[in-house]
């Protein structure tokens, strides 16, 4: 005979409201966290385009000069991100090509090679490093990076701003990407089953063969999500970057030794009054920043993809 | 990433094993881990070309001894063996023996299939690919031939870029046998390799270890009586570290000469 009281209908009728109510406060959130994107959206959206529109008077904008202008005036009411588009992307791409391998072999090195011991020291060097306010990377940037800059500047002939520029802004952001790239590979090295590796091995491969062509394969998803994670801190930094950006009025910044100026910087420099068409107009730098990162995010996954030349899914 | 000449995987002036002939010759083998004393002076002999199993309840040591024949055992921490394993005339834990040579003339089979995550080409092509070999046309017949006598060619032809998890599991396990026959070994040891399968995957993998043995020499760790008498010519008993008896399959699944074998293959234990 089974136990009476778990089928007694008062049991039953309890436990289904404590379901209900759970139930409803999990609605609840979600509902709520929701509801906040689309409001940042809508804000985000109604402020960025409003500036492009008949209603907004005399001061519209015209979307087209904006998306290709290749000058960013504040006190002439010039506004044109085409060059801050393109040194955004030199900057962003540039330190994660910098950070990337160095992060992958270090999470490599900590998970399979460090000696047991080492290995919890690294690791919390490296949570420490992700820790770490930006504008205490700005300021140790402002003073260390810009000298090194310039000395290497000094190398090649050229003659920097006091070492502000995109190189300084790719060295900043590739340390600043570093720990992201780094902790998550190491989540993911770790986690790759010890079965594979034996397989590996077995088949006549030697360890560091086992280690470049299985493990880190069979890492890879996690790998990206990291430089997925990276990618979009090194596009979304502002406070740090304008430190050491420069902020150049006009563009594009191929040499790496002339001052630049980057979304995020744009949206932060010489922000005074919060109406009027100065102020508006950053949003529309923001929306044109989301729309690359969304964009960036899509082309990782299908180099992703095609790394192994299989699908991870 | 170490450069590699591109030489042919193995020396082709090394005879293969012949039916008649030994293939691991093991005298007075002891294990450690530690102080655990996981196998007691082991001296057998397994035939080549013929599928020898090793049966005996869990812990009792018959993976350990498997593992010894590609010391898989070597990447186990505070491991002491002592006694030798001679395979065509060499002490196998001798100074003058590559271990990753060793391990492409004994391939091995794991319990849970264990494909890498890339496309099926790829898995088979690995070792070759770890050994040096480039050549496409090298690597398309290999993976061909490799594929046709793991039984797996008629399935997977057309999928050959497709991810290797995409399979089912009696389909990775074929998958990992042809990964190892790629490297033409001259063993092929299975540590339970139709226990993570379902009935029919593992009448598979029983059909093609018959068909294998005429080629390879197999060693097979299993849990499945049945299976051992269905598919092994010579089968051994372990319990607690040591061979309690090691004969014909035949001979030992009818006429057990000691109590203990005769006890655990008629059920009374294990």
């Amino acid at each position: 005979m089974p136990d009476k009281t778990r089928f007694s209908s008062k049991q039953r009728k309890r436990r289904q409201a404590v379901d209900r109510t759970m139930r409803g406060v999990f609605l609840f959130c979600g509902i709520l966290s929701a509801l906040m994107i689309l409001l940042i959206f809508y804000f985000v959206g109604q402020k960025g385009i409003q500036v492009f529109l008949p209603s907004y008077g005399e001061k519209r904008q015209n979307l087209w000069n904006f998306l290709t202008g290749m000058s960013w005036r504040q006190d002439r009411g010039v506004y044109g991100v085409g060059f801050i588009v393109i040194n955004t992307l030199i900057t962003s791409f540039g330190a994660a090509v910098i950070s990337f391998p160095l992060a992958v072999l270090t999470g490599l090195y900590i998970v399979k090679l460090a000696p047991k011991r080492m290995r919890v020291v690294f690791t919390t060097v490296i949570e420490l490093l992700a820790a770490i306010p930006s504008v205490v990377y700005g300021v140790f940037a402002s003073g260390s990076i810009t000298g090194l800059v310039n000395t290497i500047a000094g190398w090649f002939g050229q003659i920097t701003a006091g070492g502000v520029g995109s190189l300084s802004v790719i060295f900043l952001l590739a340390i600043m990407i570093f720990p992201t790239i780094c902790s998550m590979s190491i989540v993911s090295i770790a986690a790759v089953d010890r079965q594979l590796e034996l397989g590996s091995l077995a088949l006549g491969a030697t360890p560091m063969q086992t280690n470049m062509k299985v493990v880190l394969t069979a890492a890879r998803s996690g790998i990206f999500a990291g430089l997925i994670l990276g990618l979009g801190r090194a596009f979304g930094e502002a406070t740090a970057v304008t430190m050491v950006a420069g902020n150049a009025m006009i563009g594009p910044t191929i040499n790496p030794f002339d001052p630049t100026r980057t979304l995020t910087s744009t949206m932060l420099a010489g922000l005074k009054e919060t109406t009027g068409l100065d102020y508006d107009i950053r949003f529309s730098a923001g929306i044109v920043l989301m729309i690359i990162i969304v964009g960036s995010n899509l082309l990782i996954h299908q180099i992703r993809r095609r790394i192994g030349g299989v699908t991870n899914e | 990433m170490q450069t590699v000449t591109q030489t042919p995987p193995k020396d082709k002036n090394e005879a293969r094993l012949e039916l008649g002939e030994v293939a691991f010759d093991i005298r007075n083998l002891d294990l450690y881990y530690g102080n655990f004393h996981a196998l007691k002076s082991i001296t057998v002999q397994i035939p080549a070309r013929q599928v020898t199993a090793f049966i005996g309840p869990s812990g009792c040591g018959k993976s350990t001894l498997l593992r010894c024949f590609n010391r898989m055992n070597d990447l186990i921490e505070d491991v002491r063996i002592t006694g030798e394993i001679h395979m065509a005339g060499r002490e196998i834990h001798g100074p003058d023996v590559d271990v990753v040579r060793l391990r492409t003339e004994v391939g091995m089979v794991f319990q849970h299939p264990n494909p890498f995550p890339m496309s099926i080409y790829d898995n088979v092509a690995y070792g070759l690919r770890c050994q040096g070999v480039k050549s496409r046309q090298t690597l398309d017949a290999v993976v061909e031939s490799s594929l046709k006598k793991a039984a797996l060619w008629e399935e997977a032809k057309d999928i050959l870029d497709r991810n290797a998890l995409k399979l089912s599991g009696g389909q990775q396990q074929r998958l990992c046998i042809a990964r190892a026959i790629a490297l033409e070994p001259q063993v092929i040891l299975m540590d339970e390799p139709t226990s993570a399968l379902d009935p029919i995957a593992t009448m598979k993998i029983e059909e093609l270890m018959n068909d294998l043995k005429k080629d390879y020499t197999i060693v097979i760790v299993t849990h499945s009586m049945q299976q051992a008498a269905r598919i092994s010519d010579r089968t051994a008993f372990f319990l607690l570290g040591e061979v309690i008896e090691f004969d014909d399959t035949v001979t030992m699944f009818n006429k057990p000469s000691d109590a203990r074998t005769e006890s655990y293959i008629t059920g009374r234990f294990g």
